[in-house]
């Protein structure tokens, strides 16, 4: 019905939309989300015919193209055809007509309907869309925002079009207001084929089949909104996704790094992107189909980092891991619960290279692991459960941090002692010279930790295996840890396989959780669908004796 | 495990005088040549005198000045003793460290060699070979030294392998150091105690073995040596000259295998707590 081919739109020198293709069938409803200067109003407004700005392409409408219609042919198709909902409420009314003059009068413009009729069909909508009927003849200023919003959404039917765009329909409104109207509109207008335009992940998923995420200009990921929100492919809505708040996700907030800038050659969101390669900044992606699902990525979306198949690792008789297969993404945080003597450390070690597996393989990225050299630990490091041990008594922090460049020969002596410096102030401990000589027995658990993660990070790795890294550590100091981990990970697109016993922990931190028991994992799946609704009794278990400060939630979770 | 192996020491009476006494033998052998006017190696006077305010313990058989024979014959033990004990510990660090991280077939060839010099008795092969190939200084060291690895070789692979487990250790591996840079860096300092322990055992061995060769007159003949000393005072025992010239040499091998003995053995409580005295710091 809608069929948009790579359309551009520039206000000046300023483009705002850059190549973007779109087709939307009969009856489908289709959201567009991205930050705010993506570009989504001016798509909106561009097929309405109403941008002022430069637009190339094709718009074709049923068949009809329309950038190449008449204004005055255009005005037959505006509000008879397609309709538009818009984002500023207050601009769009007039405040000198009642509200059900203003329903009414798109059909009496064009002459669709005597004034009589117009008026009771407009009363008829309002009354659909839950406008008390008093309300009827009140102006504008007299209404709330949502009843301005009934009133307009009343207005945009009111000739019946083929197509209604709505621009940000509901997100003035609070979130009981904004469900009810969700839920009208999908009741009163279920058949027809809408465009919804909005930055709020919850209105888009209540109100489409399909969703389309738009980065600068374009479009970067297209698919079923629950999929795409449940699995997102594109790094963006990934990110997009773990910054919005919501009642599904379980993982604290994270939000993207860097800002969004209009003027970048290659794939707009290159610079942001944390698993970029050199190709990113030199070709624009093109929308490639990849896992059921369109996606703009050089590297057909996120990346899966590692990947473990059949790991298995026997001591004697004891199966300590049992066919392990598990797979971690670039940028995202996979927890391993279970309890101690599930294998956890085991496979962990296995993977780091510290015991040979009995049998299986790892993989990381495309290529199997087989010897590991210097160039597998540049990639993959690891922090152990006790940073006391792990760190030498013999050497001083700064030694301590510069030590893995050393083995890696890095650069001079005074490059990895400047990197160490800057390192070590990113897990945020003091620079001070003192400090730096200071031997890791006069320093806390807290410090101790901090250093084996600077060491960990001074080799900049894509996988970072952290066995319970907060073990040692009382909760004030853990939560800081944790959340240091979570920071790096949103501005280095750092992968976290994060080990602990504690389910509560590891539902904060982790995109997805594999819970191991006896060597095996017998569940597996995004963080909050194994809170929520574990489908193992032994997950329920870790769950129902997880740490809770009210047996309410106890009980909540376990039945 | 911090402890300080320089405390340990000073805290223990024996170690103490052990430390008394070797530096007393280590201060004659360095100043030797201001503690005596004579050469020990020529004629200074007639044959066989007895003890004179010019030749303090008289002279020997052929008129070698005893006092100063004793003086450099503690350089020549201490030599030998020093060069036996660093070359041991030397390959017993490359034997056994390598044994340790390696592993596999190579760690059981090094051991069963180890093995096999271990139960061949050492004194009788070191006693067979001198006197096949009558060694000079240097040629004697290496071969005590060749012969004397493997003790040391085996404990240090014994502590290579618990060490080689431990976090810092693994850390270190996580980040690519190949086996040479553990070894290097992170085990042989960490074997600190014991080396030097095992060390002193090279040192205390080579000394012993050093003088009974040359008791048994299977040494260089040339070579000032307090086995030398005795060899040749053996000879003249009819004779009341054992008095000061036996006897010195005998009581100053003595106080030098005593000395290390008891340095070794306060190093020893530093890697057994249990021998520790309540005093732990």
């Amino acid at each position: 019905m809608l069929e948009i081919k790579d359309l551009r739109v520039s206000y000046g020198s300023d483009v705002i939309l850059n190549g973007l293709d779109l087709e939307l069938a009969d009856g489908e409803t289709l959201a567009i989300i991205g930050e705010s200067g993506t570009g989504k109003t001016t798509l909106g407004m561009s097929i309405m015919r109403l941008a002022e700005a430069r637009v190339q392409g094709s718009i074709r409408f049923k068949g009809q193209e329309l950038l190449s219609l008449s204004e005055r042919e255009m005005q037959a198709i505006r509000w008879n055809r397609i309709a538009m909902v818009f984002q500023n409420v207050n601009n769009v009314l007039n405040p000198v007509y009642s509200i059900i003059d203003q329903v009414a009068e798109p059909m009496t413009e064009h002459k669709l309907r005597k004034k009589g009729e117009a008026r009771a069909r407009a009363a008829e909508l309002l009354a659909q869309f839950g406008l008390p009927q008093k309300r009827f003849s009140a102006y504008p200023h007299q209404l709330s925002g949502g009843e301005q919003q009934r009133a307009l959404l009343a207005m945009a039917l009111a000739n019946d079009p083929d197509l209604l765009i709505l621009d940000e329909p509901l997100s003035s409104l609070d979130v009981t207001t904004r469900e009810e109207l969700c839920a009208l509109l999908e009741e009163i207008d279920g058949h027809r084929a809408k465009l919804v335009i909005t930055h709020d992940l919850d209105t888009a998923s209540r109100l489409s089949e399909k969703l389309a995420v738009l980065y600068g200009g374009r479009i970067i990921e297209i698919g079923p909104t629950r999929e795409v929100l449940r699995q997102p492919r594109h790094p963006y809505t990934r990110a997009l996704v773990r910054a919005y708040p919501n009642m599904t996700t379980v993982k604290d907030l994270q939000g993207i790094k860097g800002r969004m800038n209009r003027l970048v050659s290659g794939c707009p969101f290159h610079p942001r992107c944390t698993q970029a390669v050199e190709q990113c900044s030199r070709e624009i992606p093109p929308l490639a189909r990849s896992l059921g699902r369109w996606v703009a990525c050089h590297r057909g979306g996120i990346v899966t980092l590692l990947s473990v198949a059949d790991l298995s690792k026997s001591f004697d008789s004891l199966k300590a891991v049992d066919s392990v297969s598990l797979h971690i993404e670039a940028g995202e945080t996979l927890a391993l619960v279970g309890q101690s003597g599930s294998g956890k450390t085991t496979l962990a070690k296995i993977i780091i290279g510290l015991h040979p597996p009995s049998g299986g393989t790892v993989h990381l990225e495309d290529k199997r692991v087989e010897r590991r050299g210097k160039d597998f630990y540049k990639r993959v490091q690891m922090i152990f459960q006790n940073p006391g041990e792990s760190l030498s008594h013999r050497l001083s922090v700064l030694e301590l941090v510069m030590e893995p460049m050393e083995v890696q020969e890095i650069g001079t002596k005074e490059q990895r002692r400047q990197k160490a410096a800057r390192t070590i102030e990113e897990v945020e401990l003091p620079q001070t010279e003192a400090f730096l000589n200071t031997y890791p027995h006069h320093l806390s658990g807290g410090e101790l930790q901090r250093v084996a993660i600077a060491r960990a990070l001074v080799l900049d790795p894509e996988l970072l295996i952290a066995d319970e890294p907060t073990a040692f550590l009382d909760a004030s100091v853990a939560a800081k840890i944790l959340k240091l981990l979570l920071n790096l990970q949103e501005r280095r697109g750092l992968s976290l396989l994060y080990i602990t016993h504690d389910i509560a922990a590891a539902r904060k931190v982790s995109d997805r959780i594999a819970v191991m028991l006896e060597g095996r994992i017998i569940e597996e799946g995004p963080s909050n669908e194994i809170v929520t609704a574990p489908r193992q009794a032994y997950t329920r278990r870790l769950l129902s004796s997880a740490s809770a400060l009210h047996d309410f939630d106890n009980t909540s979770i376990s039945h | 495990m911090h402890v300080s192996l320089k405390k340990e020491i000073k805290q223990s009476y024996i170690g103490q005088a052990g430390l008394i006494i070797l530096l007393l033998v280590v201060a004659l052998a360095v100043l030797a040549p201001f503690l005596s006017q004579y050469n020990p190696v020529q004629q200074s006077a007639a044959s066989l005198l007895s003890p004179s305010p010019s030749h303090w313990l008289g002279t020997n058989q052929v008129g070698q000045d005893i006092w100063s024979q004793l003086l450099y014959g503690a350089r020549t033990s201490l030599l030998v003793g020093f060069g036996v004990g660093i070359l041991g510990v030397v390959l017993g660090i490359i034997f056994g460290v390598s044994a340790a991280l390696i592993g596999g077939l190579y760690d059981r060839i090094v051991m069963r060699i180890v093995d096999a010099f271990i139960v061949i008795p050492m004194i009788v092969v070191v006693i067979l070979v001198a006197a096949y190939i009558r060694p000079d200084l240097a040629v004697l060291i290496l071969l005590l030294a060749l012969l004397s690895w493997q003790g040391a070789a085996r404990v240090i692979r014994a502590q290579a392998l618990s060490l080689k487990e431990m976090g810092h250790i693994n850390a270190s591996r996580t980040f690519g150091a190949s086996r040479f840079y553990l070894a290097w860096r992170h085990i042989v300092p960490d074997l600190g105690p014991i080396l030097l322990v095992e060390f002193i055992y090279g040192v205390r061995r080579a000394v012993f073995i050093e003088a009974g060769l040359a008791f048994l007159g299977i040494g260089d003949p040339m070579l000032v040596s307090w086995g030398t000393m005795m060899h040749d005072a053996m000879k003249f025992s009819y004779l009341n000259v054992w008095q000061w010239w036996l006897v010195p040499a005998g009581v100053a091998l003595s106080l030098t295998i005593i000395g290390l003995t008891f340095v070794s053995h306060a190093a020893e409580s530093v890697l057994d707590p249990r021998l520790r005295g309540g005093a732990v710091a």
